[in-house]
């Protein structure tokens, strides 16, 4: 767009980089980005897909956000769950979830999940593994439902259940254990939360909250903070300061309302 | 030298006439006066806009034709004109719309996309090796800001608000048509209603949902508003949307 | 060394009862060198959104007029005031574009977001160097005693604040955080934005 500069040209940006390598070469590494340690699951059941996702992100030891959103929206029967650098997983899948809506409004069709896999692994492929996005793509189109897993580098597998982040192995191991084909929908929703409490438990990366999300050919329904195993209960007293505890130099007050006196002077003007 | 009509300053789009005139603008608004006529109607609770789809052929397929177009979820658009060259802007407006998407998280008022639509229109009048856009259109969109609002962009990239307005070969019956029937109480369906009286006045042939297309666009409801976004998708309701066959239907049959 | 500790600094949010708060010391330091005692990393976008950026203090300066340029174009564009979440995005994209040569900075928003009824809510957030947004219902921290401040305010806050309370704990917080931070302290500044006014104070702070 040549528009107002506001608008900056697609694709990245790289004019700190000689600023930043140079400070890599005098031994100062870059400074850590929010991961999405997590646990992200996906299953198919016999109407449909189940994805699960824990809600923590971490920036290294530091529980950075306790409840995040792992599970993006891609189109209206089609989710995306991120794991790894938590900005490449949130941006990733909103320029995918934006072509997939061009796509659609284009060809007038409901989106497949196979044509959003297909463009998530050919940018990443793209981007050699720099983007640090490990993804569970899951939906239901015009050709049913459809599970994939996606790495950073670009493959993808397409499986009946899946798991991805740190806490895969755990969430796998209830996967392996307790996967059954043509599950009813209560089954498969209590397994992929048995699978992500698995890797809420067991996975330093990974903790608070499951999310879920079931997709079938008719319906998406959002589970945000299904299951909350791990509230925080009530404080046992109050931690309030009294008020003047803390000193201050310098108060400066400024009124956000507009107050105006209209005095009148003088006559009307003539506007006959 | 060059013909009667436009004389030497016909050709050259840089250039303009002693009389001031951008000659091929001219001309591409002659194109867009014998396109089929289109209309907007501001209501008090939304805007209709509506065109007449007339294919030349009765063998051509017609369900194919689409001449409004969802640029996104709370802006539409119809024109006037050529349909190749609205195909186009139709394709850069859906990606503008996006490109601010991807930078606030939210869809651009009416008001900003006709401004990025008029500019890229404006554009062809003074660029090289390009000619004017041979359409007009009426961007009909919701926005907190301003809440429903019409506007229509002219070849020239010059853009107006409106409260009703007509394009295409029709225009001038039908706008003063829209001038005898329009107050601003207006409800939608009344909109429509009067949309379609509209067209029908300089309607060649039958009027049926195939020869007929409408969008609508609906302010949301005081709870929608609240509620803000859709939980788990991240997106606000959609205000636009283009009737079907079977409510275009039940609308000319009332 | 981490290069988001050569010049310190630190600064913390938090949400009170159809208020927010936003603070953050006021230490410039070239490492262990203390500079200024007057550096404010908290900058007024509209008159209710705000920004905090701790990290290298040449990207503080940078990303200040970026976002102030940015934020003048949408105003005079769109012909209104931006909203807190609307500027967090631009923020979070602003930074995203730089994945690959990012600035040093994690940029905290406070604001008051108008809503459909004309009311103002309460809203914080803060993006990690290259842009991903951590909404929160509570509070958010970043800067040299990010961790330090995480602890303190995770015992110190509750919700429902009146403005004046709010204030004791977010300065409160923000005192005993940095006082266990070396890069962070030299004094301190909060802001409480209500929906009738906004208020600034200097805090007494250690100066060593």
């Amino acid at each position: 767009m040549a528009a107002a500069s506001v608008y900056t040209p697609a694709g990245f940006d790289f004019s700190n980089e000689v600023r930043n390598s140079f400070l890599t070469e005098r031994g100062i590494p870059l400074p850590k980005a929010t991961s999405t340690g997590t646990t992200i699951v996906g299953c198919l059941f016999k109407d449909g897909i189940v994805l699960g996702a824990d809600t923590r992100a971490t920036e290294g030891p530091i529980v950075a956000d306790k409840n995040c959103e792992k599970i993006h929206y891609i189109s209206e029967s089609i989710r995306c769950c991120g794991a790894g650098t938590a900005a490449d997983t949130e941006f990733t899948t909103a320029l995918i979830s934006s072509n997939i809506e061009l796509h659609a409004l284009t060809t007038g069709r409901k989106p497949r999940v196979v044509t959003a896999m297909t463009m998530l692994k050919q940018m990443l492929f793209q981007y050699q593994g720099q983007i640090g996005a490990a993804l569970v793509l899951g939906g239901v189109d015009a050709t049913g439902p459809h599970l994939f897993t996606i790495h950073p580098h670009g493959s993808t597998d397409k499986l009946p259940y899946v798991t991805m982040g740190s806490g895969s192995l755990a969430a796998m191991a209830v996967f392996e254990n307790g996967w059954r084909p043509n599950m009813e929908r209560a089954e498969a929703l209590e397994l992929v939360t048995a699978a992500v409490s698995a890797g809420i438990f067991n996975d330093l990366g990974s903790g608070s909250n499951v999310d879920a999300c079931v997709i079938t050919a008719t319906h998406t329904e959002m589970l945000r903070n299904f299951v909350k195993p791990n509230e925080r209960v009530q404080k046992e007293r109050s931690y309030t300061f009294r008020r003047g505890t803390t000193k201050f130099k310098k108060e400066d007050i400024r009124s956000l309302v507009v107050s105006e006196d209209v005095i009148h002077t003088g006559e009307a003007m003539d506007t006959s | 030298m060059a013909s009667a009509d436009g004389g030497a300053y016909s050709y050259s789009l840089t250039v303009f006439s002693p009389s001031g005139k951008l000659v091929q603008i001219e001309h591409a608004l002659a194109a867009v006066s014998q396109g089929t006529t289109s209309l907007g109607i501001k209501a008090s609770n939304g805007i209709v806009i509506a065109t007449e789809k007339k294919s030349s052929s009765i063998l051509i397929d017609d369900s194919m034709i689409e001449k409004v177009a969802t640029i996104c979820p709370n802006i539409g658009i119809v024109y006037s004109g050529l349909g190749p060259d609205f195909r186009l802007l139709v394709a850069k407006a859906r990606k503008s719309a996006q490109a601010y998407w991807k930078i606030y998280n939210e869809y651009p008022p009416t008001k900003v996309l006709t401004q990025d639509i008029a500019t890229i229109m404006q554009q062809a009048t003074h660029s090289g090796g390009v000619r004017p856009y041979g359409v007009s259109l009426l961007v009909a969109g919701w926005d907190i800001n301003r809440g429903p609002s019409l506007y229509q962009v002219d070849p020239s990239g010059s853009y107006w608000a409106w409260k009703a307005s007509a394009i295409g070969k029709n225009m001038v019956n039908a706008k003063t048509f829209l001038e005898k029937r329009y107050n601003d109480d207006i409800s939608l369906e009344d909109a429509i209603h009067t949309a379609l009286l509209t067209l029908k006045e300089g309607f060649e042939g039958h009027m049926t949902e195939k020869t007929i297309e409408i969008g609508v666009v609906t302010v949301p409801s005081e709870a929608d508003l609240e509620a803000g976004k859709i939980e788990g998708t991240g997106r606000a309701k959609a205000t636009f949307r283009k009737l079907t066959e079977e409510e275009v239907r039940d609308y000319l049959a009332m | 060394m981490s290069i988001m500790q050569y010049n310190g600094g630190s600064v913390i949010a938090m949400v009170g009862k159809d208020c927010v708060a936003i603070a953050s010391d006021l230490r410039l330091g070239s490492q262990a060198m203390g500079i200024s005692s007057h550096f404010e990393k908290i900058f007024p976008m509209t008159d209710r959104v705000y920004v905090g950026l701790p990290g290298l203090a040449t990207d503080v300066t940078t990303l200040h007029h970026q976002f102030r340029y940015r934020l003048n174009m949408y105003t005079i564009k769109e012909e209104r005031e931006i909203e807190p979440e609307t500027f967090a995005h631009l923020v979070s994209s602003t930074l995203y574009e730089k994945r690959f040569g990012p600035y040093f900075i994690e940029p905290v928003i406070a604001g008051l977001q108008k809503t459909a009824s004309g009311d103002f809510k309460p809203y914080i957030a803060a993006t990690d160097l290259i842009g991903c947004l951590n909404f929160a219902k509570d509070f958010v921290v970043a800067g040299t005693a990010s961790d330090k401040l995480f602890g303190v305010a995770e015992g110190l806050w509750e919700p429902d604040l009146e403005p004046e309370d709010l204030f004791e704990t977010i300065a409160q917080t923000l005192l005993n955080a940095v006082d266990r931070d070396a890069y962070s302290g030299w004094g301190a500044v909060v802001y409480v934005l209500t929906k009738d006014k906004v208020i600034k104070r200097e805090l007494k702070g250690r100066m060593d």
